[in-house]
């Protein structure tokens, strides 16, 4: 209030002038607030700009990406669909590649901590085959919730301070395929001068079909500009709840336990990911959720009596909460406190 | 085709790059100064930006809106946490009891100055993360919109958290000080 443009103003400014009251209070908080300034004060210190960015170009850059991408959105539409992109992204890789077999359709989530290195060593599998939209997705926002039968989530109670205004997003079913090819796997790690475990005989030509979404949400938070803002001022959504059909991949030629041994033998993969790996059980009936331990944490709750996961950022701000019910993958995330999130997870419907 | 997905896609790369190159010349020095803030040390402070940096473009792309709110937040949370790492904590108050002891102005006053600012400090490694970095980010000279973006809260919240926070950190302070 003290430094607040806006909250002396009007009314508010004369009532302030004659009630003794508000003006002791008034001055209570502006001491409070000139006292931490001048604590929090502190020179400018001088910075080499040019400097530090040529020592920033000259770390590593990571790719998580795992070299899938979705159609390039228009920037306008990114944050409204950016869960629901991550959510099918993730599924998309997480199914292709973590789990792979015959018939994958998942009924419960897992976490598995991978690191930076880890994410690296997988995303050769990108160049070790050929991918392609059967059926691209097609995204659709809007400011009323969509018709049809899959209905966006009902959350039932917002936490203190999250906005009530809504945008939904929509995102229709999606198939992909990969096709692993030897020939293509040889020359990529020819070209990155590494050496590969053997592409078992069977591998050569087998094909992942993936099949993710339909999936709907609803983002909460003011996502227009404010007034006089450039376009790099979007505000961030501060929950986003969504469901997606439970994503299926079906594969020709090899089995889940073939994927499973050859990707363990990748060069990069971390010893703790391949005991992860070796202990899955059934891994057609379990998606993975990768989470980059230097990035966030994760650990094991339980949703609407289902198993699920709940994720944090190292920040501290940002939560997550993942689960399978129904035939439905659910996700709420969002700036806000994990227990928030669990209590919106557990009432949602 | 090959030929025009490869070119397109080295487009992107090279725009993205542009566009990392971009933010970072245009958010450094603010990246830097949010976390010097917390740290009161210029050279940590811009050991934690080069670390935010490049977390960023590790895993995010430069292009992205969310980018700025994304730095200043996380510019925040890094410092904070480096502020409550207690060996670090114990040898930068040493640090700065040294630097004290060399100064000659007004050493009475100018130790008083200091000694509240170490004790500021150690407050707001108690708070919780977000008043703390709702103080951090105003005091850096983020507008209340820039601090409501980088923490994904309301823009009509910052003023009560601001003052809610401003009253804590004192309260915290002077208690410090009467232990």
């Amino acid at each position: 209030m003290f430094d607040d443009p806006d909250a002396r103003v009007g009314a508010d400014a004369a009532h302030l002038e004659t009630c003794s009251e508000c003006k002791a209070n008034f001055q209570v908080i502006a001491d409070d607030a000139r006292a931490v300034a001048t604590l929090l004060a502190v020179p400018d210190p001088r910075v080499d700009v040019d400097g530090a960015f040529a020592r920033v170009m000259r770390e590593p850059k990571a790719q998580p990406a795992l070299g899938l991408r979705f159609p390039i959105l228009r920037p306008a539409r990114r944050p409204a669909l950016a869960l629901v992109a991550a959510l099918a992204t993730a599924a998309v890789v997480v199914v292709a590649f973590a789990a792979g077999g015959f018939f994958f359709q998942p009924t419960k989530v897992q976490a598995v901590p991978i690191t930076l290195s880890d994410l690296q060593a997988l995303s050769q599998l990108a160049d070790y085959g050929t991918f392609n939209w059967t059926k691209e997705p097609q995204f659709q926002i809007s400011p009323t919730a969509p018709e049809g039968d899959l209905q966006p989530p009902v959350v039932s109670k917002l936490p203190a301070g999250v906005s009530t205004t809504v945008t939904y997003g929509q995102m229709s079913q999606a198939v992909a395929t990969f096709k692993f090819s030897a020939e293509k796997a040889a020359a990529a790690a020819a070209a990155q001068g590494k050496s590969l475990p053997k592409m078992p005989a069977n591998m050569d030509g087998a094909t992942l079909t993936i099949t993710v979404g339909p999936a709907v949400g609803e983002v909460y938070g003011n996502l227009e500009q404010p007034s006089g803002a450039s376009g790099n001022d979007i505000n961030l959504p501060q929950l986003i709840v969504a469901k997606s059909i439970s994503p299926t991949v079906t594969a020709t030629q090899v089995s889940v336990t073939e994927i499973e041994d050859y990707i363990v033998q990748l060069p990069g993969i971390s010893d703790e990911l391949k005991k992860t790996i070796g202990a899955i059980g059934d891994p057609t009936k379990t998606l993975f959720i990768p989470v980059p331990v230097e990035y966030g944490t994760s650990k094991a709750v339980n949703v609407q009596g289902v198993d699920g996961v709940a994720l944090g950022d190292n920040t501290g701000v940002g939560s997550a909460v993942v689960w399978i019910k129904g035939g439905h993958v659910w996700v709420v995330a969002g700036s806000i406190k994990q227990s928030d999130a669990l209590d919106i997870a557990n009432n949602l419907k | 085709m090959g030929l025009n997905l490869g070119a397109r896609r080295l487009t992107a790369v090279r725009t993205d790059e542009e566009a990392f190159e971009a933010l970072f010349t245009a958010e450094y020095a603010r990246v830097v100064r949010i976390a010097n803030r917390v740290l009161a040390d210029p050279h940590e402070a811009e050991d934690v930006a080069q670390e935010v940096f490049v977390d960023f473009h590790r895993l995010h792309s430069a292009t992205a809106q969310y980018g700025p709110a994304w730095l200043h937040r996380a510019a925040a949370h890094a410092s904070l946490n480096r502020l409550r790492g207690s060996r670090r904590r114990q040898k930068r108050e040493l640090a700065q009891a040294l630097d004290e002891g060399d100064k000659m102005l007004d050493p009475q006053k100018q130790a008083e100055l200091e000694e509240d600012r170490r004790r500021l400090r150690q407050a707001l490694g108690r708070m919780a993360p977000k008043p703390a970095a709702v103080l951090v980010l105003r005091a850096s000279g983020l507008s209340y919109a820039e601090v409501a973006q980088a923490l994904g809260v309301g823009i009509g919240q910052i003023g009560t958290l601001l003052r809610r926070a401003e009253a804590t950190l004192r309260k915290e302070v002077t208690r410090g000080t009467s232990e």
